[in-house]
């Protein structure tokens, strides 16, 4: 459930879209991402698989894009509690990321919002990640929440 | 390689119905971390709770965490490799409910609870999670995957 609990952040970041980076997904980012998490789907290591399953060229992991080099997101700066974490993320595949893309990515606010439940009130900010390739078109999109909340210690 | 060679790990919409389980399993390493922390370009200098068990204490776990990040990885390439070469992931939303920490035997958890043919789009939505050793669930979340008929 909501509650009124009183809590302090940047209003003024709401919605505001800002780009924060762009990277290249090389085939060799690729291989690490794909020998770092164990990912084996032969269109992700063998371009020629990636051929054979219609693709112009090797296919990048979706999750991949959770790992390029970018600035730091804008941050609503919330104020509450003693301690904030990573409590959740949508991630929204649009189409392929193929080796040698570039992808340009955006980030905004999209809100801070408080609920109460039976641990006690946590304060949700919420930030959306556009994800474009170099023909700006969107590939995909992310929502990541961090939760903030007071714990005893 | 023939289509036929590269598609051999492909998962067919034909042959999946709500009910199927898959699993496997992810014990996350302190050296996995840091090559993920490395290749993600968020190493931070010192010890952090991702990376140093006293630091994670000083935040009430009680030893170093797993990114949120690396777990949607994890859960991510899960499914993907499931679903084979031909299939495509359309979403994956995850909760994390508990913080995953180093070392830690999870049972990666796969569970179809629905598959939809509408106007010859075949897909499938599936639950996916990480459980451990004590039966709680430290990521929990729902993927959407197209997978092609036969």
């Amino acid at each position: 459930m909501t509650t009124d609990v009183t809590f302090e952040y940047d209003e003024s970041v709401i919605g505001v879209e800002v780009p924060i980076g762009a990277e290249e997904v090389t085939a060799e980012k690729i291989a690490t991402f794909c020998s770092a998490l164990g990912e084996s789907n032969p269109i992700y290591t063998d371009p020629a698989a990636a051929l054979a399953g219609g693709y112009t060229g090797l296919v990048a992991p979706p999750a991949i894009l959770q790992t390029l080099r970018l600035d730091p997101a804008p941050s609503a700066k919330v104020k509450f509690g003693n301690t904030a974490f990573h409590s959740g993320m949508r991630f929204e595949v649009v189409e392929p990321v193929l080796a040698g893309d570039t992808i340009s990515v955006s980030a905004q606010v999209k809100e801070v919002y408080a609920k109460t439940g039976r641990t006690g009130t946590m304060v949700f900010a919420v930030t959306k990640f556009t994800y474009r390739n170099q023909h700006g078109r969107t590939v995909a999109n992310t929502e990541s929440s961090t939760v903030h909340r007071q714990v005893e210690r | 390689m023939t289509a036929s060679d590269a598609l051999g790990g492909q998962r067919y919409f034909d042959d999946v119905e709500s009910g199927d389980e898959f699993t496997d399993s992810w014990s996350p390493t302190g050296e996995q971390v840091v090559a993920f922390l490395t290749v993600s370009n968020r190493t931070a200098p010192g010890p952090n709770r991702f990376t140093d068990d006293e630091e994670a204490r000083k935040i009430g776990m009680t030893k170093a965490i797993v990114p949120g990040q690396m777990s949607l990885c994890r859960a991510t390439d899960f499914v993907t490799d499931w679903m084979g070469p031909s299939g495509r992931l359309r979403s994956i939303d995850v909760n994390f409910r508990r913080p995953a920490v180093h070392d830690e035997p999870l049972k990666v958890v796969g569970l179809i609870t629905d598959t939809l043919d509408d106007d010859g789009a075949t897909t499938v939505k599936l639950d996916v999670y990480f459980e451990n050793e004590r039966g709680e669930r430290p990521l929990q979340g729902v993927a959407v995957v197209e997978l092609p008929r036969r």
